[in-house]
């Protein structure tokens, strides 16, 4: 692997990346981490009040992530090797669960799947006690398999379809070519789904926090400790397990990962149609996908009907009046977009850049870096938000404008969903191409800007996907640093379901999710190309 | 004792007051003051009069407020009318634990001059920290004592009370011969068996207090409360994550009953949910607060504010939008709640309650067997 010692821009590039991430991602978390002092977590650890939710977070995370990577798997096929129609909508569908503010989405599965659930009790009778491990279970497996999809379906995209026209050509059949072929060539690719599924599974708040009934974990219990008693200090020892707990996945996927990996010749594929699956899989992909989003459009049909109805379920009369709300709070939209579009922009660009340096070349102190990049995976977005409120919340800092505070936070806080879809993306071409680069001459950055980028191209909109969803729909992070003028959607519905006001919450959720699928559709358009899809001929 | 005997005094005092001031917007009947032995004269006090000497303030005003939207509007335009020099500027956040996480991480380059809302549990600590301005209002004397910080740090201005809420559609169905709770032990019969949702104690402020109020109900025998707690234990369906949450979930008629906090079920019964407020006797109160934060950025508008916030068109305000009651005598009550004085309150020892809540809340635990 090239060094980059003889390469003054090169160094001088990863100082700066280096450095912000320092500034922006270690700082901050150094402030949360000392927040209890030594006193505390001695108290924090003799209490062990955090046991409990410690086994039950790696639970729920083993069950859900399980799930969310087997479902996302059987999509992102689906989306790439089937030739099942109505790609396009499903494509649309698979990110829907991605776009919405957790407590609102989780709050319709009860609707629909609770005791009296619309499902469960009316049309089947059952009164199932949903709030729990199971209901955690369930709806982190919707809310999920989409973030396994999106990196999933980036790989597979980019497998050389060669290898298995050639595999076919060879006599092996369908499934052989699937076993022997197709799985082990996304293997890096399903390394990372995993490993980032399951590191979101174990920070998510929302869901727990609304399903979960007396089923505690430990996002949810950082934030009781916070919200129902003030009690930060506990809270920040809480967030250091989670933080311990990423360290350990960390090593793990290390080793995991091997030395083994599974390039393409040219980079990539998708030059020749891949083999055609057989009929009746293309059949079964259809049916699979059509029960996923089916089941995904129930939930926002629920929210629809709550938008557009007096008092949702107790009273079906149609009304307008929940959508006044919307130009009450055209400002947190609009922000919502603004912070969001610049932050995803600028996070999968960095994520990107970084993902090359640390990928492609060799330098001392790599494989921290490679963990500070997907350590703010880890940290609840609550610490994340504390982190900057204590460490930027300065006089000498007060210039800086509010609305730039919240998207350098989304940006940050994003940065492994572009980092973890760059470097799947990188591990899949075939470094003779920028090795040949190099060798005629052309400087690291030029090679990676020339030659690297643009094959980039579909791992830095997987990227910017991802952390646009991200950045719109959090609520922790910028609970801390909002400001009457920078205040975005998730705070007014935040501030409508505290309110009671359900109709106006999910008629505002309905209208931010309309127009961050808006953006998303124009943002595919533009580039030419399908996020997570390859060309078909 | 004598203490918590002193506030259940004063309670009903205040109840007293109340009724009569209720009585009072009655046409045609004369307003009484309320008796109060004690106290400087219970009349609404002008707070501009009652500082002629000071200039009215001027700028910008930083609320962080945890109060709901209407109320939150409300107050703004009501106090800048008031006072037309300042223009407020809020930040609301319906989630006291927050803002008051908020105003900590803040302190080096504070944000805020009011934080206005949350029960006093949130504010203490900040005072304690140094991280309050202490400030004794001029109309602070309408306060009993039991509702403020001595020194000013922080001073209680309304009153929730922790109460019952069922779902009347299914009650009515399916609950038909049982009775209406009107004890908390009530809530024990076997017919509410998988029918209760109840707000976490571990994560929520309200399900805590609850678990205190038993164990002041069985005069502090511990052992007496959790078999309360592994009684209810058995007739709740789930527990919910937010106090919220769980009023959502009877709305909804997942759950027949739920304990919660008097206002807000009357705030979801105004959107047109199908439930009814219950207040169990032996209940405990929160005490909501205002505080002014050291080092911010207006403190004479902050003083202004505080003051206005204690006058009697704030408290009217405040019941009308939030149904909350009024520390005020002169403030007549929201629909559909009982006087205090009918409420029956517990020897709620607020303090005692902070300090065992980890030892408490393990012991239960232990009880329920979660």
């Amino acid at each position: 692997m090239l060094r980059i010692s003889r390469e003054p821009s090169v160094i001088f590039t990863l100082a700066i990346l280096v450095g912000l991430m320092l500034f922006f991602i270690i700082y901050p978390q150094v402030q949360v981490v000392l927040v209890p002092g030594l006193q505390g977590y001695v108290d924090f650890i003799v209490g062990q009040t955090w046991i409990k939710p410690l086994i039950n977070s790696l639970q729920v995370m083993a069950l859900s992530t399980t799930t969310a990577v087997i479902l996302g798997f059987v999509y992102a096929y689906a989306m790439v090797y089937s030739k099942m129609p109505w790609k396009p909508f499903f494509r649309v569908i698979g990110i829907l669960p991605l776009l919405s503010p957790p407590f609102v989405v989780a709050a319709s599965y009860i609707l629909l799947f609770g005791p009296r659930g619309l499902i469960t009790y009316y049309v089947f009778g059952q009164s199932p006690n949903v709030l729990g491990l199971g209901g955690i279970w369930g709806v982190q497996t919707i809310a999920f398999f989409p973030f396994a999809y999106q990196l999933i379906a980036d790989v597979l995209a980019r497998s050389d379809a060669r290898m298995e026209q050639a595999a076919r050509n060879l006599g092996a059949g369908p499934w052989q070519v699937f076993r022997t072929i197709t799985l082990p060539m996304a293997r890096p690719g399903l390394a990372a789904a995993i490993l980032m599924t399951a590191i979101y599974i174990l920070e998510d708040f929302g869901n727990p926090a609304l399903i979960g009934g007396q089923f505690t974990v430990l996002p949810t219990q950082a934030y009781g400790l916070i919200s129902g008693f003030g009690d930060v200090s506990s809270a920040a020892a809480v967030s250091t397990i989670l933080l311990l707990l990423a360290l350990v996945f960390y090593i793990g996927k290390i080793r995991l990962e091997g030395q083994r990996s599974y390039v393409t010749i040219s980079g990539r594929a998708g030059t020749i149609p891949r083999p055609p699956v057989p009929q009746v899989v293309n059949v079964a992909c259809f049916i699979a996908c059509l029960i996923l989003a089916g089941l995904i459009l129930m939930v926002y049909g629920v929210l629809f009907l709550s938008a557009l109805t007096q008092t949702f379920p107790a009273n079906w009369t149609f009304t307008t009046r929940h959508l006044d709300y919307l130009n009450a709070n055209s400002l947190s939209l609009r922000n919502t977009l603004v912070y969001g579009g610049v932050a995803a922009s600028i996070c999968s660009l960095f994520a990107v850049l970084l993902g090359f340096l640390v990928q492609r070349r060799d330098w001392r102190g790599k494989r921290i870096v490679d963990f500070i990049a997907i350590m703010p995976a880890a940290v609840p977005g609550i610490f994340f938000g504390i982190g900057y409120a204590t460490a930027f919340n300065q006089r000498w800092l007060d210039w800086l404008d509010r609305g730039a505070l919240i998207t350098i936070s989304m940006i940050f806080w994003n940065i492994p969903v572009g980092y973890q879809a760059a470097i799947a993306g990188l591990q899949q071409i075939d470094r003779s191409l920028d090795d040949a680069a190099t060798s005629l001459g052309a400087s690291s950055l030029r090679a990676f800007r020339d030659i690297l980028f643009p094959m980039l191209d579909s791992a830095l909109l997987t990227g910017f996907v991802t952390a646009f969803v991200r950045a719109v729909t959090t609520l922790s992070v910028v609970i801390f640093l909002f400001t009457p003028g920078t205040t975005v959607a998730t705070i007014t519905i935040f501030q409508l379901v505290n309110d009671f006001n359900w109709g106006g919450a999910t008629a505002f959720t309905i209208s931010v999710v309309g127009m961050a699928v808006l953006v998303l559709v124009t943002v595919w358009v533009l580039s030419g190309r399908r996020v997570g899809l390859q060309k078909v001929q | 004792m004598s203490s918590a005997m002193t506030r259940r005094d004063f309670l009903k005092l205040a109840g007293a007051g109340v009724a009569l001031g209720a009585t009072s917007l009655i046409p045609g009947c004369a307003p009484t003051p309320a008796p109060e032995p004690t106290k400087a004269p219970t009349v609404a006090v002008p707070t501009a009069a009652a500082v002629p000497t000071l200039a009215k303030p001027t700028g910008k005003l930083s609320v962080y407020s945890a109060l709901n939207e209407t109320t939150n509007n409300e107050f703004v335009k009501a106090f800048q009318a008031a006072n037309p020099g300042v223009t407020v500027e809020i930040l609301p956040l319906a989630a006291a634990g927050e803002l008051q996480t908020r105003i900590r991480t803040e302190k080096n380059s504070p944000k805020c001059d009011v934080f206005v809302g949350g029960s006093s549990e949130f504010h203490d600590p900040l005072g304690k920290e140094g991280l309050l301005e202490a400030y004794r209002s001029p109309s602070s004397g309408l306060v009993g004592d039991l509702f403020k910080e001595a020194s000013g740090l922080w001073t209680g201005w309304y009153i929730g009370v922790f109460s019952f809420l069922y779902n009347t559609d299914r009650f009515g169905k399916e609950m038909a011969n049982v009775k209406k709770p009107a004890t908390w032990d009530d809530l024990i019969d076997p017919a509410w068996k998988g029918k209760i949702v109840y707000p976490d104690p571990v994560k929520t402020g309200g399900g805590y207090i609850f678990i205190a109020t038993q164990v002041f109900r069985f005069k502090r025998d511990e052992d007496k409360a959790m078999e309360y707690m592994k009684k209810l234990h058995a007739n709740i369906g789930q527990y919910a994550g937010t106090s919220p949450q769980a009023i959502q979930l009877v709305s909804q008629g997942q759950f027949i009953g739920a304990p919660n906090w008097a206002h807000d079920i009357l705030t979801a019964k105004s959107q047109g949910n199908p439930i009814e407020l219950l207040i169990p006797e032996q209940t405990a109160t929160e005490v909501g607060a205002v505080s002014i934060v050291k080092g911010g950025p207006n403190l004479a508008a902050a003083k202004a504010f505080v003051d206005w916030v204690l006058t009697k068109e704030a408290g009217e305000l405040n019941v009308k939008l939030s149904n909350r009651y009024s520390v005020r005598k002169d403030v007549a009550l929201a629909a559909g709640v009982p006087t205090l004085d009918q409420v029956k309150m517990v020897d709620y020892d607020r303090q005692w309650a902070t300090d065992n809540k980890d030892r408490l809340l393990k012991k239960w635990q232990a009880a329920v067997g979660l």
